[in-house]
């Protein structure tokens, strides 16, 4: 992790992850220029550039959808975290096959004046003073250039250079994103003479990703179990945990603890992995360490540190007991601060370990 | 210079820049600020991207780091859920309003409309 730069971290599931998505990239294109056609009420069937522009602009917008809909699918349900794991490679791919698509665009609608390409398309039209008509071009072209910087600053490099909170601020650029690549496809796509199904899928698309976000955020408020920031939190069903799983805590302040279970013990680190601030509590306990469900980094339990060679320390907190509660202390301790955990209780202890189950990664 | 460009000007100079800013950074000053970064000189190519669009912002961090190296530390402090909460509330109105506002301004096109002929080509007779 931060012993060293390499350009890519894969391993055999980021590789079949890769794999995966590669695939579904070429299968959606090849089935789209094949049977798209039939679906468009055009007199004429549409050029090949058109349909190929077509094919990778829808291609981009589903991918933004799928690489939105994945943060609250996992938190809903568990079953979906795999798609979490290496969301970054589809992230950098939605921007290149978006690039693909502005290509055919310049490519065709702006390839064939004395005009420069880029010149024409930011001149064509300019009518931004009037929805009907609007220069939707702008929109995508703006879409892309976010799409782009997220894209070019998805190395784990750029987390540790700009800041952590500065590189968050950036990302957060993909909602303005997702709003550009909307309306671009509302005022653009939607208004040819091509059928309804760009407009239903767009509706469904929109739909489903606003609507796991809103269910996800209604169940986060669910969970929150939280008493004043000076005492102590009750952490409930902590002795029913699955070895090594975790229970999230939220305080009252707004931040959050994973307490683990590891063998027949309890122990409690920060929610936030030191990474890209990958939720913890999602993850769970492979080779001996808390494994972040995002990209497969590694603590300590007992003391919140990453294993040598890598320096990486993230907080841990102090858990006790009070008669058959588990309490939690909010005040975390300074990173990688060691603590004794506490013993699980005894029926829950006589619970035969499970079988880890997937592949670490540091 | 029409506005267009202009811009399309000004993104050659600042893609130019940017690439002068990559190539002093990734070959002199990343070992520098990053200890990460000794040794490692494969992900470099994959950086440059990145630098082009975000220069002036890597000019500043490079400077800041070189005054005052920066320890591990800082990673504690995620983004609230609330904010998500706020944005994705937000976009649950600026979204549907988008298509919504689409579908009302659409027009419905001519398809099964017969063409009429306003006026002949030049050079043919009415």
């Amino acid at each position: 992790m931060s012993a060293g730069y390499r350009p890519v971290g894969w391993n055999r599931s980021k590789l079949v992850y890769d794999a995966v998505l590669a695939a579904a990239v070429v299968v959606y294109l090849t089935v789209f220029l094949q049977f798209a056609p039939r679906f468009q009420g055009v007199t004429l069937p549409v050029d090949g550039a058109v349909a190929r522009m077509q094919a990778f602009g829808t291609c981009a917008f589903l991918m933004l959808t799928v690489a939105l809909s994945i943060g609250p699918l996992a938190r809903l349900d568990r079953r979906f975290l795999p798609l979490l794991y290496n969301r970054r490679h589809l992230g950098v791919a939605t921007a290149v096959v978006a690039a693909i698509h502005a290509s055919h665009v310049l490519g065709w609608y702006y390839a064939f004046s004395p005009t420069d390409p880029y010149v024409a398309l930011l001149s064509a039209n300019t009518s931004y003073g009037q929805l009907l008509g609007f220069p939707f071009e702008a929109l995508g072209l703006a879409a892309l250039l976010i799409l782009a910087v997220l894209a070019a600053t998805s190395h784990d490099f750029w987390l540790a250079f700009l800041t952590p909170p500065v590189w968050k601020a950036i990302h957060f650029g993909i909602y303005a994103a997702y709003v550009l690549v909307v309306a671009h496809i509302g005022l653009g796509a939607l208004q040819g003479d091509d059928g309804p199904l760009m407009g239903i899928v767009a509706a469904l698309s929109v739909a489903a990703v606003v609507g796991l976000h809103l269910a996800a955020a209604a169940k986060r408020r669910r969970a929150i179990d939280t008493e004043a920031a000076t005492g102590w939190v009750v952490v409930p069903g902590a002795d029913g945990l699955a070895p090594g799983r975790a229970i999230t805590v939220r305080f009252a302040d707004g931040t959050a603890a994973a307490v683990f279970r590891d063998g027949d013990r309890l122990a409690a680190v920060s929610n936030v992995c030191a990474h890209q601030n990958g939720p913890l509590g999602e993850g769970r306990i492979l080779d001996g360490c808390v494994t972040c469900p995002w990209h497969g980094y590694q603590y300590r339990l007992l003391d919140g540190r990453a294993p040598p060679p890598f320096t990486e320390r993230i907080a841990t907190y102090n858990l006790t007991r009070d008669g058959g509660r588990v309490l939690i202390d909010p005040r975390p301790n300074p990173p990688g601060t060691p603590t004794e955990g506490i013993a699980l209780a005894a029926a829950s202890a006589d619970r035969r370990e499970a079988p880890v189950l997937g592949e670490a990664t540091t | 210079m029409t506005a267009a460009a202009a811009l399309v000007t000004l993104a050659e100079a600042w893609a130019v820049a940017g690439l002068a800013v990559a190539a002093v950074f990734l070959l002199w000053g990343i070992d520098r600020i990053d200890p990460a970064a000794h040794g490692a000189v494969a992900f470099r190519p994959l950086l440059v991207p990145g630098i082009v669009l975000l220069w002036p912002l890597v000019l500043w961090r490079w400077g800041a780091l070189a005054r005052a190296p920066e320890t591990a530390g800082r990673h504690d402090r995620p983004a609230p859920a609330s904010i998500h909460r706020r944005i994705w509330l937000a976009l649950a109105v600026v979204l549907p309003a988008i298509l919504l506002v689409a579908a009302a301004i659409r027009q419905e096109g001519p398809r099964d409309t017969a063409a009429v002929r306003i006026s002949p080509p030049p050079g043919e007779a009415p």
